[in-house]
């Protein structure tokens, strides 16, 4: 196992995209992202700036939680890995956005930011498995977990309630022998896809 | 190209599926100019995996056997595969000519 820093001074470089740690200061825009409607398939987001502030800083400081920054230092999403734990080797990769869309556009920022937290939790800190729940009705982000190696593990029934509707929450999974197999390989694929496209870095 | 017709269509719906996900501010030309990835291009990450993922699926029905787009042959290209939509029906063209 590799020395991992401290979560808050954590900063994981890309060849498109560079994450580094969520900070107060990232509250307004972080805000703006999760009030968007690109983010309605997500839990429900804290109401004001004030309270997203509280919420940033709040954040427990064993929580790995990144801003994805492209390399032109233009912020253009967040992810996070939390619940982790060591005991069992096991985390939970999730708050999962990207905010820029059109930024982010023509540029393999989400899946370089996705590689770069599975190189974290299984070849930083020797985790066996990463796991998360996504929303039924959240078709893109299923397709491409799955597409990304992750298996379908359960189905919680009537999990989410937003907009007064009760939604479905699907467990997915991935383990370290997965990532290794089926989730690295694609991923390197598809930044190489971005790069000999031309995608901006 | 045998079946190019075919395969534009397959392209082309995969396109309509994206664009049924995706907010009326997010949608994405359904031509065959559009370009995918890339610069200046119409796809995030997220979006060109549905893409893929759905052509590859079309491609199995309408062809009878299974594809997949994402090998080393598809990223050892100068010019990627997914740079716009007719790229990527050409290189699917190559695919069906090499398995003919």
């Amino acid at each position: 196992m590799n020395a991992a820093a401290p979560p808050a001074q954590t900063v994981l470089v890309g060849e498109f995209v560079t994450l580094r740690p969520l900070t107060v200061a990232d509250a307004e825009m972080t805000h703006r992202w999760r009030h968007d409607d690109r983010a309605r398939h997500l839990n429900r987001a804290a109401p004001t700036v004030a309270d997203q502030a509280n919420w940033i800083a709040a954040r427990p400081p064993a929580e790995y939680n990144f801003i994805i920054e492209l390399k032109t230092g233009e912020p253009v999403g967040m992810v996070a890995l939390l619940e982790i734990d060591h005991a069992n080797r096991r985390a939970e990769a999730g708050r999962f956005l990207i905010g820029e869309a059109q930024a982010a556009r023509g540029v393999p920022a989400a899946v370089e930011a996705m590689k770069l937290i599975y190189e974290l939790a299984f070849d930083t800190l020797n985790l066996e498995r990463i796991h998360g729940l996504i929303g039924a009705d959240n078709h893109l982000m299923l397709k491409w977990q799955t597409f990304l190696g992750m298996k379908e593990e359960g189905r919680l029934r009537r999990h989410y309630f937003k907009d007064e509707v009760f939604t479905d929450a699907v467990a997915l999974g991935l383990l370290a022998s997965e990532y290794h197999a089926v989730a690295r390989p694609r991923m390197m694929a598809l930044v190489a896809a971005g790069r000999a496209a031309g995608g901006a870095r | 190209m045998a079946g190019e017709d075919q395969v534009l269509a397959i392209v082309l719906r995969a396109l309509e599926n994206l664009n049924a996900e995706l907010e009326d501010g997010q949608q994405v030309p359904v031509m065959s100019t559009t370009p995918l990835f890339g610069a200046d291009a119409e796809l995030d990450s997220l979006a060109l995996v549905s893409v893929i993922v759905d052509v590859e699926a079309g491609l199995a029905e309408v062809f009878g056997r299974p594809f997949g787009l994402m090998d080393d042959q598809a990223m050892e290209r100068e010019i990627s595969p997914f740079t716009s939509v007719q790229t990527l029906v050409d290189y699917i063209g190559e695919l069906l000519a090499q398995a003919a």
